[in-house]
């Protein structure tokens, strides 16, 4: 049946070659469209970890639950051990301090209120590679006095690198303190209502500033963002209680409300080509068989049941469908190359300023879904027209043929 | 008897009006004869051909093909039964297009799986010997003339050896000299293997080669002929002419 069914393949190289085309462009355009989204969707992760959460951030038992509101009343207060602990986990690459507060920053022309971050800049400089600086430059380990800002905050209070301002918080015993810095960069991230309220300043100013010794938060990079859920584990094992360990996607609402609504877009688009590739290998394969309605009534005549009919038809579509996905594999694959090569320049993503170029990824899963998926449609495809095949008065099949 | 043909009717519908294909038809078909079935364009040789080839059904009626009962069959059914007891020629040939001259002979033959490979294989250069085409077994359809294609037709039907092999009209789409060669080459294979030929035709020179007749008209059987000598026939029924006479009267009635 198998050989019979080659060959009828192979007899028409160009009605085969339109089943073919139907099947593999389909199959090409789910790997494209499939690689696209997890292509933007990677980037969008990568991008979040690294422009500000990290993989994973301890904070002291209590705070996230409390809203991140009074951040100053859940300090960690001995940083330095918790670091020692997250440093025997494996894969962790970079750990930094940080140290989050609230405050006014004013310029002696206006004030606004201000979510405060200390950071290491050492660390900082490796955890948030995707912080894009529109001017001036990130905040050195020499900087005492240098304070980054927001895209948003810069443009509140009309300031520009080299400008002074002046930051008043209120410390943990509910004193009032202010110390004064010096604009050395204005930041962008990924989320334009973090760009509106952020100042970054050296850890060292934050603790002086706040009056105290310990920090808010561990930040971890590791090595693999896959491996993060592992880490979290054997972080939460190898700390004593009383912390408590949020990986990137807890804390990541803009990636998680910017993911799901890409998923909606681009799992309707998906839906609409898979329906395409359907109804194009729908109309091939029925054109085909349709075609050769009086073939199948001789072999019925020659003693071929029904069920041999339906089962030829079959095996005859699905070789066609396996060929046909393989190649719209290999095109998709090679189109991704090329394309990613090139790269697609992108709108910034909702509520945020920054644009970006994607590009296609070859992902094994996707590849295998649209093999899968071409494979199918095409078997689903000849399920209909194989049953008429089969069912077919056997002088109506063979009167076509006159 | 090899046939039974009992009070067999067949209606269809043609768009919302029922059309009588077949009228009441009784027949026998005796092992070994080669008999034509004659009759012109739309007279019911090849539904009735197609009746007994058990590829149609009756409207009404019983079929028996060595004495057993053909009608309620299921499909399947009638499926193996014509795998295993009927070969059929058809006008057009219908081969199939993707597989060699031996392979299209030993396509029905598949399906016996008490057939070693090689049996198969000697009974196909057999048949195509027998036809004589042993030397195209190779070939595909295409690469055949129209007699060669109707000989491996011909080798196809013999080759699962079957109880009777049904024509219709197998000479038709053939020039008239080879058309004459592949009847003489039925007929020959009917005188050496006693196989039982029933073929249709509206050539009255193909008719003759037969050594028995049906003449149908309008579904119905007007004439069952032996023959006695050549181009002589006896007629065991024939009806009467006065039953033609009414309706041209009708006719020329209508036209008046």
């Amino acid at each position: 049946m198998l050989r019979l069914a080659l060959r009828n393949i192979l007899r028409q190289p160009g009605r085969a070659g339109l089943t073919l085309a139907a099947i593999a462009l389909g199959v090409a355009s789910l790997v494209m469209s499939g690689g696209f989204v997890a292509d933007i969707l990677r980037q969008l992760r990568d991008a979040t970890i690294h422009s500000q959460l990290g993989h994973l951030q301890i904070y002291k038992a209590g705070q996230f639950e409390s809203g991140g509101n009074r951040p100053l009343e859940f300090l960690i207060d001995d940083p330095a051990a918790v670091q020692r602990a997250v440093a025997s986990v494996p894969g962790v690459v970079v750990q930094g301090q940080r140290l989050a507060f609230s405050g006014l920053l004013g310029n002696g022309h206006g004030e606004l209120p201000v979510l405060g971050e200390g950071v290491e800049a050492d660390a900082e400089s490796r955890i948030g590679q995707a912080f894009s600086m529109l001017t001036g430059r990130q905040l050195a380990s020499g900087d005492t006095s240098g304070a980054v800002i927001g895209e948003g905050v810069a443009a509140a209070m009309k300031l520009k690198v080299g400008d002074r301002i002046n930051l008043v918080v209120s410390t943990r015993e509910g004193a009032t303190n202010a110390l004064d810095f010096d604009v050395v960069g204005v930041f962008r991230s990924l989320s334009k209502e973090y760009d509106a309220r952020a100042v970054r300043i050296p850890l060292k100013a934050a603790q002086e500033l706040t009056d105290t010794r310990g920090v808010t938060a561990i930040v971890v990079l590791l090595n693999d963002t896959d491996a993060t859920d592992a880490a979290r584990a054997a972080i939460e094992h190898a700390l004593p209680p009383g912390f408590e360990v949020k990986t990137w996607l807890d804390l990541a609402e803009f990636y998680t409300s910017t993911a799901a609504l890409y998923e909606r877009q681009f799992g309707f688009l998906q839906v609409i080509i898979l329906v395409m590739v359907l109804l194009s290998v729908a109309n091939a394969v029925n054109m085909t068989l349709h075609e050769r309605i009086p073939e199948f009534g001789i072999m019925r005549a020659l003693g071929r049941t029904g069920r041999d009919v339906f089962a030829l038809a079959v095996v005859e579509t699905s070789a066609l469908g396996a060929v046909g996905a393989l190649v719209g594999v290999v095109i998709g694959v090679l189109l991704a190359v090329i394309i990613s090569a090139v790269g697609i320049p992108m709108a910034p993503p909702p509520n945020s300023e920054s644009g970006f170029t994607a590009g296609i990824r070859v992902v094994p899963w996707i590849l295998g879904a649209a093999f899968a998926s071409g494979l199918v449609a095409t078997v689903a495809a000849a399920l209909l027209p194989a049953r008429h095949l089969a069912r077919i008065p056997v002088v109506e099949a063979l009167r076509r043929g006159v | 008897m090899l046939v039974r043909v009992e009070n067999v009717s067949k209606q269809y519908m043609v768009g919302e009006q029922p059309v009588t294909a077949l009228n009441r038809i009784n027949l026998n078909i005796e092992e070994g004869v080669f008999m034509a079935i004659a009759g012109p364009s739309g007279s019911g040789k090849s539904t009735l051909l197609n009746l007994i080839g058990c590829i149609d059904t009756p409207s009404s009626g019983k079929i028996h093909i060595a004495g057993r009962d053909v009608s309620g069959r299921t499909p399947d059914d009638l499926a193996r039964l014509r795998g295993r007891s009927i070969g059929f020629i058809f006008q057009t040939f219908n081969l199939l297009p993707v597989l060699s001259a031996e392979e299209n002979v030993e396509y029905p033959l598949l399906q016996f799986k008490e057939l070693s490979v090689a049996d198969r294989r000697d009974r196909v250069r057999h048949y195509l010997k027998m036809v004589g085409l042993a030397d195209f077994g190779r070939h595909r359809p295409n690469q055949l003339s129209g007699g060669q294609r109707q000989r491996v037709a011909i080798a196809r039907a013999l080759a699962i050896r079957p109880k009777i092999i049904l024509a219709d009209e197998p000479t038709a789409n053939l020039d008239h000299r080879t058309g004459a060669r592949i009847l003489r080459l039925m007929r020959r294979i009917n005188r050496k293997t006693g196989a039982t030929f029933v073929f249709s035709t509206h050539d009255k020179r193909v008719i003759d080669m037969a050594d028995r007749r049906v003449d149908l008209e309008d579904g119905e059987i007007v004439r069952l002929g032996v023959r006695k000598a050549k181009h002589e026939w006896g007629f065991a029924l024939e009806r009467a002419e006065d039953d033609y006479d009414d309706d041209e009267e009708t006719v020329d009635a209508a036209d008046e």
